[in-house]
């Protein structure tokens, strides 16, 4: 019974209170409410910026997509990867095509050659005294 | 040939549409702002005592509504928009409790910071000077008494009493839960009697 009263109490008092608010409302000047009036048209123009910004960049926007499309297409296309690979395979085919070795032969022929005449000069003298 | 004209129509008639959708929402959102703002300026003004900084406070809350969240449903924006007006509210009460430390630090006192209710007061339309009297002091102690509750307090009692939120609207607003508006309204109003008296009985 006394939460009932209470809560009707509540009420009461709230309903009081609105009233006053309202009324402060009411009598607002009439330079405070133009100046709300100012202030609302001021943010519904934000609106109008922002829309007209959207449109003022969509051009660059879609510039902007068209090129980072043409650079992908470019950099991202099957015929420049299929002309690299074979490249890579032909180096490593010359370095170990047979000439290569035959190449590691003749040092080693031309070192012994090498070898030999010096071996050859310093038996010349002996070969004059006999 | 043909198919270009038709897809020229269907581009026009798009653009048609999308341009009245948004004058439609602006409309809308005008009709919002027109009904709410006096409460907003009333509710921020009675928070921070100077109403040239509550206007402000409310055009502030106006743009950023606007600005952000102008494409959500048009009933969200009750909550959204006293969100961010407690938000803007509690943010200028910071600053001022810095500026008054820095002042008193500098050995100056918070002269503009005289708030007279009267001086502040409205002009009066269509009642007799008893009644007006009788309201303007009615509201006078009112706002004096709400000016002493703790801020969560204040907040739940003006949302739900002045704007007339719902319970899941303030909690909204407020940025808490249901259950807390509740509380915080409730010894609002038991503190707001207490201090007021048998004249608000």
């Amino acid at each position: 019974m006394n939460e009932r009263n209470d809560v009707t109490a509540e009420d009461t008092f709230s309903e009081k209170a609105k009233a006053a608010f309202d009324e402060s409302v009411d009598n607002l000047d009439g330079e405070t409410r133009s100046r709300l009036n100012r202030g609302r048209q001021a943010a519904l123009a934000e609106i109008d910026r922002k829309r007209s910004a959207w449109i003022q960049w969509a051009p660059a926007g879609g510039v902007a997509a068209a090129t980072l499309l043409a650079v992908v297409l470019w950099t991202g296309n099957p015929a420049v990867d299929e002309l690299a690979a074979p490249a890579m395979a032909a180096d490593i085919e010359i370095l170990l095509t047979e000439d290569s070795l035959e190449m590691l032969e003749d040092l080693e022929f031309y070192s012994w050659i090498e070898l030999s005449d010096e071996t050859d000069e310093a038996m010349e003298p002996a070969n004059n005294v006999g | 040939m043909n198919a270009g004209v038709a897809t020229f129509a269907v581009s026009c008639n798009g653009e048609d549409r999308t341009g009245v959708s948004t004058l439609q929402s602006e409309a809308k959102l005008n009709r919002f702002f027109a009904e709410v703002e006096k409460r907003a300026l009333r509710i921020a003004e009675i928070n921070i005592r100077d109403r040239d900084e509550a206007l402000d406070l409310v055009q502030d809350a106006m743009i950023r509504l606007a600005r952000n969240y102008a494409g959500r449903p048009d009933k969200e924006w009750a909550p959204l928009f006293y969100r961010i007006l407690q938000n803007r509210i509690r943010d200028w009460q910071r600053r001022q409790v810095v500026r008054n430390r820095v002042m008193v630090w500098f050995g100056k006192g918070n002269e503009d910071n005289d708030y007279d209710p009267v001086a502040a007061a409205p002009d009066p339309a269509g009642r007799s000077p008893d009644e007006e009297l009788q309201t303007h002091e009615a509201m006078q102690s009112l706002e004096a008494a709400i000016s002493g509750l703790p801020a969560r307090q204040r907040e739940a009692f003006m949302l739900r009493t002045f704007e007339g939120l719902d319970v899941a609207g303030t909690a909204t607003a407020m940025g808490c839960s249901q259950g807390s508006v509740k509380t915080h309204y409730s010894r609002a109003v038991h503190s707001l009697r207490e201090t007021l008296g048998e004249h608000w009985q």
